[in-house]
């Protein structure tokens, strides 16, 4: 049961000081953005406000300077990820991007596309989005259809073809790229195989983004519709047939951030603001809130000093985002059961009553649902 | 290898070698039947863990809270019964204190939790007064380490003392936690508690505690996992089935959030090198919660695992799972403790909020 031990980072001194200047720019900024705005958390997208941190050094800031980075460590970077979230910020545009997209065009495309895309990143400018889930494909990702075929322009080179389906891409409607997870190849004996993964731009011709308006009534994810879209050759990331191993690299950075606990915390802070102290059962179900706050923060904390160690705690990863998503998906529940039919129509707890309740319930099915999370974890129990 | 992590691995091999060689099922039964197990405590006392934490000017080896986690959690992990958690953390404040450490098993007090205790006299001649319930071991132990309401430490004099009476009970795990009557109990000393730490012997045994459910936490996973890659039914082993996998993972997400939980508390308690109490309370409130959490659906998933033979006094599964109920509750349970970080960030409300969990106090 090794890779089920997640040891306590420590944060170095340089970051709390890190720590004091982004809450000084936070108390600026903050007070122009309404409660119901933060509630969105990581899911609220302001790309002035991306621009903003972008300026600040506050992206990419482990990346080379070649790349626009600012060469800062990871548990630095930690740092500004938790105060952001905590505060509600906006950081929705420039999230996949900066978590994802980035570190993976300079470990898999280094000199080709990284060069061009990523310092894009690093100032808040370029925004991704991420095509893995299909009509037919959620959890079961390997059987993805949308397929890539060697095709031929002439007077402009060789690339690729790509015809299929994408769902529920969050933010392709404001991003400027993709990264795609396509097929490539047959399955063969190897389940995995026969995938890759193409940089597709979003204008490009062919391509059409349908908002599908979720049930909270807002426009985040998206129909992405591949209709014979070329792509040049330089567009393939990395190896063909790599796919699959590139985006388990990244599975780990996915699952194991401060977003993975901090999502509902508006609604937490409301109730902090509704609450009575001298009642012991509000203060004992805050509390519990408390204890799994304390306790996330040092897992995930743990999580990143291992990343930082050149580590992959991908098993340690799946556990920060499945006590994570309990404790997020709680909240909502606690407020019913602390404030239920009680909070004055239209104020802030109320707003954030509601807005937590309709949202919850997407936080253990985007990024590996908890049954797939939970099935990582038997993996390591050795129990499959 | 730093001289610290060298310290800590010695700790946890000497503590692994002793317990998983010596504590059996016969050791733990005849505890619970009352019997003191003298050569235990002696091959304890022997390698000198009960001193652990105790500063070396007091003959202690000084040691912090995280060299002794491996001990602490090794009490849950192989059920060693024994007060050694409560001996350590009375022998620290004890020597903290400046008082001669008693040879001997030694009990924990805490003035207010549980019991009315007076204290009458001066610091000379002290007395208490009162009816303490649920002291751990109290009537195998030769004196406790009281914390007063009024912040000072004192030593109380036990075994065969005038004016104590002992009333033996037994906790979930069949464990001494008896019930001490006392009139006029002579203190043997008292002195202001050297630390910037309210309710030093609750905060610390809650501490201690945390990592002994851990322990507990640990075996009885360990076994649900053997049990469920075992146990055939309908033609394959039933931790083939998705819905066992999916209980004992939730069960490993409490165990890794409790574990990751205490590890931080001990790194934040007083002892050895560190003398900083800033983050004790909160984060020791943090460890019980959360191991009591744990504790509280993890004995309900191990079991269930088991099915039948989980619920035989046969099995073993009962030695981790009976101290799970237990301590879970001693020194305060997670919902006691929940409502002190609760009322805490509650009063911080929403701009102290995240401030306080980054400062780990409120």
């Amino acid at each position: 049961m090794q890779g089920l031990t997640i040891n306590p980072g420590a944060l170095p001194p340089q970051a709390e000081a890190l720590r004091a200047e982004v809450r000084a720019f936070l108390a600026a900024e903050m007070p122009a953005i309404p409660e119901l705005k933060r509630c969105r958390n990581w899911s609220g997208a302001d790309p002035s406000f991306s621009r903003k941190l972008g300026e600040r050094g506050w992206l990419g800031m482990t990346w080379p300077k070649a790349y626009g980075g600012h060469e800062r460590s990871a548990l630095e970077r930690y740092v500004v990820l938790e105060e952001m979230l905590a505060a509600g910020a906006p950081v929705g545009a420039h999230w996949v991007a900066e978590r994802q997209s980035g570190p993976q065009l300079m470990r898999f495309a280094p000199s080709t596309l990284a060069p061009k895309i990523v310092p894009r990143i690093a100032r808040g400018e370029v925004f991704f989005c991420i095509g893995m889930s299909e009509p037919d494909s959620g959890s079961d990702l390997a059987s993805i259809r949308t397929r890539a075929t060697r095709s031929r322009k002439d007077g402009v080179g060789d690339g690729w073809v790509i015809n299929g389906r994408k769902v529920w891409t969050s933010g392709a409607h404001r991003a400027h790229y993709m990264i795609a997870l396509v097929r490539t190849g047959e399955k063969s004996e190897n389940r995995h195989g026969g995938m890759s993964q193409f940089l597709v731009e979003m204008g490009t011709p062919g391509l059409t983004v349908r908002p599908i308006v979720n049930q909270l009534g807002e426009h985040d994810f998206n129909e992405v519709t591949f209709d014979d879209v070329w792509v040049p050759a330089e567009n393939l990331i990395g190896a063909e047939g790599d796919g699959w191993a590139q985006v388990g690299a990244e599975l780990a950075f996915e699952r194991s951030g401060p977003e993975r606990y901090l999502s509902s915390s508006q609604l937490l802070l409301e109730m902090l603001d509704a609450g009575d102290a001298g009642d012991a059962r509000q203060a004992e179900a805050i509390g519990r809130v408390v204890a799994s706050y304390g306790t996330l923060r040092q897992m995930s904390l743990g999580v990143a000093s291992m990343l930082a160690r050149g580590e992959n705690p991908a098993l340690a990863a799946s556990l920060v985002k499945d006590q994570g998503a309990l404790v997020e998906q709680a909240m909502p529940d606690i407020a019913h059961v602390l404030f239920g039919g009680q909070a004055v129509p239209g104020s802030t707890l109320d707003q954030a009553m509601r807005y937590t309740t309709l949202a919850v319930p997407s936080f253990s099915l985007r990024g590996g649902t908890r049954e797939i999370l939970r099935g990582i974890i038997a993996k390591g129990l050795d129990l499959r | 290898m730093s001289q610290d992590t060298l310290q800590d691995s010695l700790i946890e091999d000497s503590a692994a070698k002793l317990f998983s060689t010596t504590v059996d099922k016969e050791r733990r039964l005849r505890a619970e039947a009352g019997e003191w197990d003298a050569a235990l405590w002696a091959q304890v006392a022997d390698s000198g863990f009960h001193l652990l934490l105790a500063s070396e000017s007091a003959g202690g080896f000084g040691q912090g809270w995280s060299a002794a986690y491996p001990l602490l959690r090794g009490l849950g992990y192989w059920q060693v019964p024994l007060p050694l958690a409560e001996t350590m953390v009375a022998a620290q404040l004890a020597a903290l204190a400046g008082f001669a450490v008693p040879d001997g098993p030694l009990t924990l007090i805490e003035q207010g939790q549980g019991n009315q205790l007076q204290v009458a006299g001066n610091d000379g001649l002290a007395t208490l007064s009162g009816t303490a319930h649920a002291v751990p071991w109290a009537r195998h132990a030769k004196a406790a380490l009281v914390s007063l309401a009024d912040g000072r430490l004192a030593l109380l004099d036990l075994q065969g003392a005038p004016g104590v009476q002992v009333q033996p009970h037994a906790n979930h795990a069949g464990l001494p936690s008896d019930t001490l009557v006392l009139q006029q109990a002579r203190l043997l000393a008292v002195a202001p508690n050297p630390l910037a730490l309210a309710r030093p012997v609750w905060t610390l045994g809650a501490l201690a505690r945390s990592a002994m459910l851990v322990g507990a936490l640990e075996s009885a996973l360990e076994q649900s996992v053997r049990y469920a890659g075992e146990r055939v039914q309908f033609g394959k082993p039933l931790g083939k089935y998705q819905a066992i996998q999916q209980q004992l993972a939730l069960m490993a997400g409490d165990v890794t959030a409790a574990r990751t939980a205490a590890l931080v508390a001990m790194a934040d308690a007083p002892g050895g090198e560190q003398a900083d109490c800033a983050a004790t309370h909160f984060s020791t409130a943090v460890a019980k919660v959360r191991a009591g959490e744990a504790a509280t659906r993890g004995t309900s998933i191990a079991h269930q695992v088991h099915g039948a033979i989980g619920f035989t006094h046969e099995h073993a599964l009962h030695f981790a799972t009976r101290r799970l109920w237990a301590w879970r509750e001693e020194f305060g349970s997670d919902a006691t403790w929940a409502v002190e970080l609760g009322r805490a960030a509650i009063a911080a409300r929403s701009a102290g909020f995240w401030a306080g969990v980054t400062a780990k106090a409120f």
